[in-house]
């Protein structure tokens, strides 16, 4: 086998030149096939990427800790008190990078001229800093000092909305821990500018202040942690889920089923992609392999004619193919290797931030090089580059040698 | 001493019914080993018919051939290729070499698909080329060679698996005058010298002048078959 493949090799290397126009058409079709599969892919994933680092790290964090029951009814009768003992330590290993506590109540904000809903969030503000990128968000006046600050931060848009800006004064209502209404004049020291959900519906405070302001001692309402992208998420959820069993521990999939869904659907979008950028390259070279067979027709009969068994013209055909769709898919390769490197530096794409804030999506993507989705995708590719090609080789190995001899003399 | 091929009652009708062709009428042929014969008529009267069926390259519709004691019929497409490859060589009249690779490929090329070993295949190659005049030519490809070059080439990929026969549809139909009278001075020492048998199917008399058989084909009959 490996005798016969020496000798056909050279010749089906040759045979490819015979028309080089043709196989550049063939090479070009799947070279930018592969490179836009490719390319795509790592766009697709570094705005993913994007999306998924920037919604988490707002709020969401890698995964959070509730009451058993806060998610389904997020009231101030499912709270649950400070991690300590078993769990305090869970979330003190290595694998964690940082984590820290929330009371989140529903509530409402006043101003003179608006009243509107919100979600009041009382954090400690040292250990926000590090786990949430709002801090950085803070556009106008300054973000919380400590636990016990008594000023509240608000979105641009909800002040907007208020009529109401720094410096200035507004209401938080929400039911306190003995049934009754909770209501308090808080004063705006900073305005953060981010996505628009986000900056319509929460208001942060100190934590120990939010406290306070419902009756409550040392409850909380969440833990949200951190964990590295490459750490086992699923295995540190378990951990804490282990160390806290009566609590309900999740990670940032089913508390953010939109990206989760948004990032399956990412996957499942790359292979449609595959699809139809395959079929536009499997008829260009159904259609160029064909081609050429039929120009040789009388070749293949000849060398029928000269003892060659139908297998071996089968194979001496595929071989061409394999070989030109070889070549193709290691241009497309290097094209796309090429392409993601000149964009080391990210792709800008602030020109659509408005656009793209509907995504939550960074406005500069990266997109990187993924050596496995590259083997994957040029494998694909050149096996089913190879197996449609067949079908021309098939045509050539059913040949008539008699045929051949007619044209021939 | 045993025919090389023996042709029984051969017919061949190409089509059905009322557009029925008869192309050959019970043809009864032996040919014997060192013949160096032509197969002449005009045409439609058969020969090249009568050719593809000795070299295997098409199905009689009745009677039988027997090339070298192997009966043709029911043989498969693989064992017909087989056959071909073992016992029948070919020159065609446009010489049909594969033109990407060089005079020695051309021949190495058969003896790769008889599954030689690759110093030998160089070998017996650069010896064939020898013996055709072609020495020093190894490396040149077909658009690099005169026509009476190509065919020489194409004898001798021929003569290279040492068939039973070779067959040769008007092979000097491309060639000047002068190259064709060296073709078939090439055919006739390879047939004195190695005994070689040929069959070549011919309407030019310059080639009939070289042969020591003549068969006559006529509307599907052998007309005459003499010898001299």
């Amino acid at each position: 086998m490996m005798e016969t493949l020496r000798t056909f090799a050279p010749l089906a290397w040759r045979n490819l030149w015979r028309n080089p126009r043709r196989t550049l058409i063939t090479l070009i079709v799947v070279s930018v096939g592969l490179w836009s599969i490719l390319f795509f892919n790592s766009f697709m994933n570094a705005w993913m990427q994007a999306s998924k680092v920037a919604t988490l790290d707002l709020l969401i964090g890698r995964g959070q800790i509730h009451a058993t029951g806060y998610l389904d009814d997020p009231s101030i009768d499912t709270l649950m008190p400070p991690p300590d003992g078993a769990l305090e330590a869970a979330l003190n290993a290595p694998e964690i990078t940082n984590w820290t506590t929330r009371l989140q109540l529903p509530g409402v904000v006043l101003s003179e001229y608006k009243t509107l809903p919100v979600t009041i969030m009382g954090v400690d503000p040292m250990a926000e800093r590090v786990v949430s990128t709002l801090p950085g968000k803070v556009v106008e006046g300054r973000y919380l000092r400590d636990a016990a600050d008594d000023g509240v931060i608000l979105g641009l848009n909800l002040a907007e909305r208020l009529k109401t800006g720094l410096g200035r004064r507004v209401i938080l209502m929400s039911q306190s821990i003995d049934g009754s209404l909770a209501e308090r004049s808080f004063n705006v020291v900073g305005l953060f500018d981010a996505d628009k959900p986000t900056e319509d519906f929460f208001a942060f405070t100190g934590r120990e202040t939010a406290q306070a302001f419902v009756g409550l001692n040392r409850e909380i309402a969440q833990i949200v942690f951190d964990v590295p992208d490459t750490t086992d998420l699923d295995g540190v959820v378990a951990s804490l889920q282990l160390a806290a069993p009566e609590l309900d521990v999740r990670s940032w999939r089913e508390l953010s089923l939109f990206l989760a869904t948004n990032e399956k659907f990412m996957g499942g979008f790359i292979f449609v992609w595959l699809g139809v950028v395959f079929s536009l390259m499997a008829i260009g070279i159904i259609n160029t392999q064909l081609m050429a067979v039929f120009e040789r027709m009388q070749e293949f009969g000849l060398l029928r004619a000269l003892g060659m068994k139908p297998r071996l013209v089968l194979l001496m055909v595929t071989l061409e193919s394999a070989m030109l769709i070889g070549i193709g898919v290691a241009l497309g390769a290097v094209l796309a290797a090429a392409t993601i490197w000149s964009f080391a530096d990210g792709v800008d794409l602030s020109a659509f931030a408005e656009a793209l804030e509907m995504f939550q999506g960074g406005q500069v993507l990266y997109p990187e090089y993924h050596p496995g989705a590259f083997a994957f995708f040029a494998a694909i590719i050149w096996a089913l580059g190879s197996l449609v090609a067949l079908w021309p080789a098939r045509r050539a190995s059913k040949s008539s040698p008699v045929e051949a001899m007619r044209r021939a003399t | 001493m045993e025919n090389i091929v023996t042709c029984r009652e051969l017919t061949k009708t190409f089509g059905k019914g009322e557009l029925a062709v008869q192309a050959l009428r019970d043809v009864d042929l032996d040919v014997l080993p060192g013949d160096f014969a032509t197969l002449a008529g005009p045409s439609g009267s058969g020969k090249t018919t009568l050719l593809n069926m000795i070299g295997a390259l098409d199905q009689p519709t009745g009677g039988s051939v027997v090339i070298d004691g192997a009966a043709l019929s029911g043989l498969s497409n693989a064992a017909l290729s087989e056959l071909r490859l073992s016992k029948i060589g070919f020159v065609f009249q446009s010489f049909n070499l594969i033109p990407v690779f060089s005079a020695q490929e051309n021949i190495e090329f058969i003896l790769e698909l008889q599954g030689r070993d690759r110093s030998e295949r160089r070998d017996l190659a650069r010896q064939a080329l020898d013996n055709v005049g072609l020495a020093g030519m190894e490396h040149r490809r077909p658009s690099a060679l005169s026509g009476g070059q190509q065919q020489r080439v194409a004898v001798a990929r021929a003569l290279i698996s040492k068939p039973a026969i070779v067959l040769a549809d008007e092979p000097t139909a491309n060639l000047d005058s002068r190259t064709a009278a060296d073709l078939m001075a090439l055919m006739y020492r390879l047939n004195q010298e190695h005994g070689i048998t040929f069959v070549i199917g011919t309407h030019d008399p310059r080639v009939m002048k070289h042969t020591k058989r003549h068969i006559e084909l006529l509307d599907g009959r052998i007309k005459s078959d003499t010898r001299q």
